[in-house]
């Protein structure tokens, strides 16, 4: 891995599914896990805060993103964007295709798009030192 | 059958005797407020056996059952089930118009969006060979229907749609990784909306699909992508 790639603080978001809601349906959350990958691609990256077990969701779980209530993601997202803003970070990474959808509507309707979203594999993928083949 | 019954508090004679309506839910939610929804609200009024007015509200569809609520509740009151249960109990035919129509073209085709299993199978070669062009994945290939492969992948329709260029992260680790890993080219669905309607008969249609790749690939280890 080549952790200079990606240059700037990361702010990393725990999905309800994989933390949680997981903890309480099977007995494992993924919460070291995905930090465990974080530590091996970047070289500055954050929590936020509050995480894990206690973490908020995103506004856009549970099939909400297929659902007509716009308002109410953005509603519910407010609480994600100030943590984004608060951990003053330069990029949001996240295992999650829901959480990526909306938390990337939310980046834009609060104009702050100029902060990607990143799948925690992508990442990985954007990181490697690829050999020839 | 009322929501009550259906969605068992935790194992106790009473529920009435569970809620102590301390509002700790309600203040962890952070949808309080929107459209007059409160978690404290739907437990009460499951309690109270109110349920056509949760089932003809949109409060079962504006949670998104994320579990904060009752990782707060003192007593251990599981809201998110009873706000699925509420979900199921929705007539089919008012449930969010995409997730029905995902399902509907689900259960048909073998994907929510519908898509012939020939398009799809072009879709994935195109954005193949996209990568076999960069240095380092010349060989690169996707290999469909792999019998005795280590790891089946699914996918999440939306990469498939709208977001192509998602594609290829998982498909770079893996060339990297020297991984044995398979696609199936028919239902081949890694997203299941019956969990998300409540509905566990359509629910089962979709793992009931994903085990059957298993089975008939011989393959042991699953990598779902929601
Ligand atoms: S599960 Fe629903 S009610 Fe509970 S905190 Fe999450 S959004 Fe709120
Ligand atoms: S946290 Fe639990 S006990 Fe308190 S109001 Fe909510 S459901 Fe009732």
């Amino acid at each position: 891995m080549d952790k200079t790639k990606i240059t700037g603080r990361v702010a990393y978001h725990d999905p309800c599914n994989y933390g949680r809601k997981s903890e309480e349906l099977f007995g494992h959350g993924f919460y070291e896990e995905p930090r465990w990958i974080l530590d091996q691609c970047v070289s500055e990256w954050v929590s936020l805060h509050p995480d894990k077990g206690t973490q908020y969701c995103c506004g856009g779980g549970g099939g909400t993103l297929q659902t007509p209530y716009k308002e109410e993601r953005f509603i519910y997202g407010r609480k994600k964007i100030e943590q984004i803003r608060q951990s003053d970070a330069q990029m949001v990474v996240l295992p999650c295709h829901s959480c990526h959808g909306q938390i990337k509507a939310l980046l834009e309707e609060n104009h702050m798009n100029h902060i990607p979203v990143k799948y925690l594999w992508e990442v990985v993928a954007d990181t490697l030192i690829v050999d020839a083949d | 059958m009322t929501i009550k019954k259906e969605a068992p508090l935790r194992p106790v004679q009473s529920v009435t005797d569970l809620c102590h309506t301390c509002g700790s839910c309600s203040a962890i939610c952070p949808l309080t407020g929107a459209k007059g929804f409160n978690p404290r609200k739907i437990v009460y009024m499951a309690i109270q056996e109110r349920d056509q007015e949760i089932i003809d509200s949109p409060w079962p569809w504006i949670c998104t059952m994320c579990g904060r609520c009752e990782h707060a509740c003192p007593m251990g009151i599981n809201i998110v089930n009873v706000i699925r249960t509420a979900r199921g109990m929705v007539d089919r035919k008012n449930v969010p118009l995409m997730l029905q129509k995902g399902i509907e073209l689900g259960l048909e085709t073998g994907n929510n969006l519908g898509l012939p299993d020939e398009d799809f199978k072009f879709i994935i070669e195109d954005v193949a060979s996209e990568l076999a062009d960069q240095p380092g994945f010349e060989s690169f290939q996707v290999p469909f229907d792999k019998k005795g492969a280590n790891l089946l992948h699914t996918l999440h329709n939306k990469l498939v749609n709208t977001q192509n260029e998602d594609l290829v992260h998982w498909w770079k680790i893996f060339h990297v990784a020297g991984e044995d890993w398979t696609i199936p080219s028919r239902n081949w669905e890694g997203v299941n909306w019956g969990y998300f309607s409540g509905d566990d008969e359509v629910m089962k249609v979709f793992v009931g699909r994903i085990v059957e790749h298993m089975e008939q690939f011989e393959i042991k280890n699953l990598m779902y992508p929601e």
